[in-house]
């Protein structure tokens, strides 16, 4: 019923949106006070029927409502309230609809702020816009043609095929299949909503240039449609930050940017955005440049469009671990893409030859040039991104089925443009307060040069950089860093409102110095073994067994339990133990690995968990997810996981049933801190077995938390035993009990005897009533001169406790975060300067 | 024609003329394993063997399984790391590396996963249903 209830709401939506389009369309030719009012109210209706559905769909959701497909596939009942929340953007048509939400509010808000001639043109390709993303949600089925995939379809519909709705249509499962445990994060609870509010604001400056180009007013729109572009911006760089924090923090990525295909995606409409701010100004101060600013507001939106349709339509599935499960939603994305490209390109070819052009061309010494360049060079970026990302379709000029690029493609590229645009910065800034010639700028360099020299050669210095390239590119980005600052410091002390250009490019310097450092001279942390081992690589030493050389270097350590190795030559790291925390995932497991660093500096532990993925875990096979530790020092980041421990193997023996004889007691987890056995009870059986172990002479034994020495034999006097025995001995045992340092002496009976004409043992198991330890001499294997002696009660398996360490020390990782933090502020004081005089008054 | 203007378009055809150069070369075509021998670097894709043993060896510190290809061929891949998560929930694989008297060793290795916003599970119903051609 509510489902019914959403799809109406979803439908009327739609249809409103619709009509209101039309209106606007209507009224952009011809202004008509009526027609146009009632568009403002059928844009209101619209947005209220949105609100109604997200209202409706949540409502399901915190219902646990499992007979719809989106509860079921997205949520569980032991979900958390606020991811239960956040899982109503977690899947696609969710997302849509936050995206709608938002793009109706700032619809609202322009209605309000607009003036003629620009609200109905702005509000058409709004609603647009809103008519083609509604669209995805509708799941119409007209005549064989699917329309979008609605929300609020059941699990009957979703599923018709399925033996279990077959059976019973109005089957209603007990629970959802719950939401990616990778999501069940904080930061990624936040990431999504603000994307969407940045793809929505993006939309802003796409209807103002299609209204310019529109109404012939080519001047006027920059006014609203810059501070909209900063705002989508800011929202759009914050987005990329919390998603490369996440990345880096929670996943195994070892980094916070891979060049993925999606995360490109999202970089690539932050590219053109700048560059159009870019040309926004120079329009704003110096009325030139419409061309230029008029492409790249439209140009921002269509790669938005252009990054939802390679990211929802499947096409990129075979290249990213992010894209979303394709809906069949291929057609219609395509068809909205095709449609905002053919507007844009439309109006603006149409226009083109009317656009202002200036009289005469800038000088290259003039703030116009070098915005404008700059600008430039971002978009340049933004289209060798788009190359690369693109791949899959443009790659087929040159083979079949092509892979994505090299991750040196982009490098390679993004590198020089980077060190050209650094430079560009630094001119353009004091080009863009005060008029220079080439000798006067000379002289105003001077001492941001000498700076920049200075910091330069330290850097060199300090972190032996032997690449000469790195060399010019630190030069550039500190000669970045010191030339906006000495803008900055000008403007702060004249009027600080101005800083945020300036600031904006010293967080750019920053972030060119953090990337460099933090990628380029990213140190894996090994063992003395693996670096040789690596070392052998390198130097072409290593074959494998058929006399090939081998390429592929050690990138992990192990650590036994309590046995402190050389780390990095830099540290002694200790694993100590791991405790299972069940927090706050059933299952999960911390580890502390305790580093001591060899220059005498304070030690410290770190704490990497690892877990069990409780949406993708089954019986008979436990996936594993880890959550690394990562230690953020401002020089450095030390990073790190556990990448298999002897516990998660132990487990996954279990799970598998493929727990080889011999190995009893894989059964019982130890605790290693508090020598509690954390039980299992599906493998309590075997427990009742005992462990064997095989004891040489005078040669001892670690178990769990014991060590065991078998001294010698021990002659057993007659009369103690029965009269028919053939042999018996005894075995001096030394059972030291490690953590609580008592020690015990035993001494275990193994005799055989006969009776009715065959021999029998007879084994008498001595007791340890403190540990609850039961011991017995089993048998005794003469050709080897060893016994076997049987234990009850032992904590761990023989096997020592080890863990496989993934470790890696990243410099200046803090830096990275510095510049983007630097960015936001210097988008975040632009949009207030540019939007003072909009927000106050009406056009 | 102003000579800013040919300048102009000289640089950006020879812009783009690298630029491309530089992008053909470094993309590279999926071959199945046959065709992986005679190569230095190849990206095959294929689904992992589970008939076949796998795991992390301790030893080599490195993590092997059997892959098959496109074609059928089933290969040993040697890959340097642990187990990626998601591996056993992968329903495609795509390995990076170079192919060595019948083994592949990978230095990267791409696991498709149905979705990373849903499970296992919902995309053998979206193959079942798929495979009966019927959508919702």
């Amino acid at each position: 019923m509510e489902g019914v209830t959403g799809h109406l709401f979803v439908s009327a939506a739609f249809l409103t949106a619709l009509i209101s389009m039309i209106l606007y369309g209507v009224t952009s030719r011809r202004e008509h006070r009526t027609l146009e009012r009632s568009a403002h109210l059928l844009w209101t209706a619209s947005a209220l029927c949105t609100l109604v559905a997200s209202g409706l769909l949540v409502w399901l959701i915190m219902n646990h409502r499992f007979e719809y497909f989106y509860v079921w596939n997205y949520t569980s009942t032991d979900l958390e309230t606020m991811y239960l929340f956040s899982a109503f953007w977690g899947g696609q048509e969710g997302s849509f609809m936050l995206w709608i939400l938002f793009a109706f509010v700032i619809g609202l808000l322009l209605i309000r702020t607009t003036g003629k001639p620009y609200r109905s043109p702005v509000m058409f390709v709004m609603a647009l816009t809103q008519v083609f993303l509604l669209s995805m949600l509708l799941g119409w089925d007209i005549a064989g043609l699917n329309l979008g995939a609605s929300p609020f379809r059941t699990i009957a519909q979703e599923l018709a095929n399925a033996p279990f709705i077959q059976a019973n249509p109005d089957f209603v499962p007990d629970d959802g299949t719950g939401l990616n445990d990778l999501l069940q994060n904080p930061w990624m609870m936040i990431h999504p909503p603000v994307i969407f509010i940045g793809f929505s604001m993006m939309t802003v400056p796409f209807a103002f240039a299609i209204a310019s180009l529109w109404t012939q007013q080519y001047q006027d729109w920059i006014r609203p449609a810059l501070p909209w572009t900063l705002a989508a911006n800011l929202c759009l760089l914050t987005a990329i930050f919390l998603g490369g924090y996440w990345a880096y923090e929670t996943l195994s990525f070892g980094g916070y940017w891979a060049w993925d295909p999606v995360e490109n995606a999202s970089f690539v409409p932050w590219l053109i955005g700048t560059a159009g701010i870019h040309m926004m100004i120079i329009q704003k101060k110096s009325s030139r440049a419409h061309k230029g600013a008029i492409f790249l507001a439209i140009l921002a939106y269509i790669a938005i469009v252009y990054q939802t349709f390679l990211t929802r339509s499947g096409v990129l599935a075979e290249q990213s671990v992010h894209s979303f499960v394709d809906l069949g939603l291929y057609n219609q994305l395509l068809l909205f893409m095709l449609v905002t490209l053919a507007m844009g390109a439309g109006f603006y070819l149409y226009r083109f030859r009317e656009l202002p052009s200036p009289d005469r061309e800038s000088a290259v010494l003039s703030r116009e040039f070098m915005t404008f360049t700059g600008g430039m060079m971002l978009f340049v970026l933004a289209m060798v991104i788009i190359l690369g990302t693109s791949s899959p379709i443009i790659g087929r000029l040159f083979v079949d089925h092509p892979t994505p690029p090299a991750i040196e493609f982009y490098n390679n590229w993004s590198m020089p443009i980077a060190m050209v645009m650094a430079l560009l910065t630094v001119v353009g800034q004091y080009l863009f307060w005060q008029k220079y010639n080439w000798e006067s700028l000379s002289a105003a360099l001077v001492t941001p040069l000498l700076l920049t020299s200075a910091a330069t050669i330290l850097t060199i210095v300090l972190g032996d950089i032997r690449s000469i390239y790195y060399m010019v590119y630190l030069f550039c980005a500190w000669f970045t860093v010191a030339g906006n600052g000495a803008v900055m410091i000008r403007l702060i002390r004249r009027k600080p409102a101005l800083i945020g250009g300036a600031l904006s490019h010293v967080g750019f310097g920053a972030l060119l110095l953090g990337i460099l450092a933090s990628s380029a001279y990213n140190e894996v942390l090994l063992d003395d073994r693996g670096q040789n081992y690596n070392r052998m690589i390198d130097e072409g030493e290593l074959f494998d067994e058929n006399g090939f050389p081998v390429t592929q270097k050690v990138e992990i350590f192990e650590l036994v339990l309590n046995q402190p190795r050389k780390i990095g030559d830099r540290y002694m790291v200790t694993y100590e133990g791991y405790r299972i925390t069940d927090s706050p995932r059933p299952g999960q497991q911390q580890y502390r690995i305790r580093f001591e660093p060899l220059d005498g500096g304070k030690p410290f532990t770190m704490t990497p968990d690892v877990y069990p993925m409780q949406t993708t875990s089954g019986p008979g096979q436990i996936e594993w997810s880890v959550d690394p530790d990562v230690r953020m020092r401002p020089l450095n980041d030390l990073y790190m996981y556990v990448a298999g421990s002897a516990y998660v193997d132990g487990i996954n023996e279990q799970v598998s049933g493929e727990s080889s004889g011999g190995r009893i007691g894989e059964s019982t987890v130890m605790d290693s801190d508090s020598g509690l056995p954390d039980e299992h009870p599906s493998l309590e059986e075997e427990e009742s077995e005992g462990q064997t172990l095989r004891f040489n002479r005078g040669e001892p034994i670690e178990a769990g938390p014991w060590r065991f020495i078998f001294r010698d034999f021990v002659p057993v006097s007659e009369e103690s035993l029965p009269e028919n025995t053939v042999i018996g001995v005894r075995a001096l045992i030394e059972a030291h009990h490690v953590p609580s340092g008592e020690a015990y002496e035993l001494e275990p009976l193994f005799s055989v005897y006969t009776d009715e004409g065959s021999s029998w043992t007879w084994t008498p198991p001595l007791e340890i009533e403190r540990w609850d330890l039961e011991v017995s001499f089993s048998s005794i294997v003469p050709e080897e001169d060893a016994i076997e002696i049987t234990f009850r009660g032992l904590d761990e398996e023989y096997e020592e406790d080890w863990v496989v360490i993934v470790a890696e020390k990243k410099p200046f990782v803090s830096v990275v975060w510095l510049g983007t933090f630097l960015l936001m502020a210097g988008f975040a004081i632009s949009i207030f300067r540019h939007a003072d005089r909009f927000f106050g008054k009406e056009e | 024609m102003k000579p800013k203007i040919v300048l102009g378009i000289v640089s950006i055809v020879l812009f783009t003329s690298l630029l491309m150069v530089n992008f053909g070369n470094s993309i590279s075509t999926y071959v199945t394993f046959d065709q992986a021998d005679d190569r230095n670097s190849s990206h095959v894709i294929g689904v992992w063997d589970k008939s076949r043993e796998s795991g992390f060896s301790r030893e080599t510190m490195s993590f092997s399984f059997f892959m098959e290809d496109e074609e059928g061929n089933v290969r040993r891949v040697v890959y340097p790391r642990p187990k990626p998560n998601n591996f056993e929930q992968a329903t495609q694989l795509v390995v990076v590396g170079e192919m060595r008297n019948e083994v592949f060793y990978a230095n990267e290795m791409l696991m498709k996963c149905p979705s990373k916003y849903n499970d296992a599970s919902e995309a053998d119903f979206v193959n079942a249903e798929s495979a009966m051609g019927v959508e919702e």
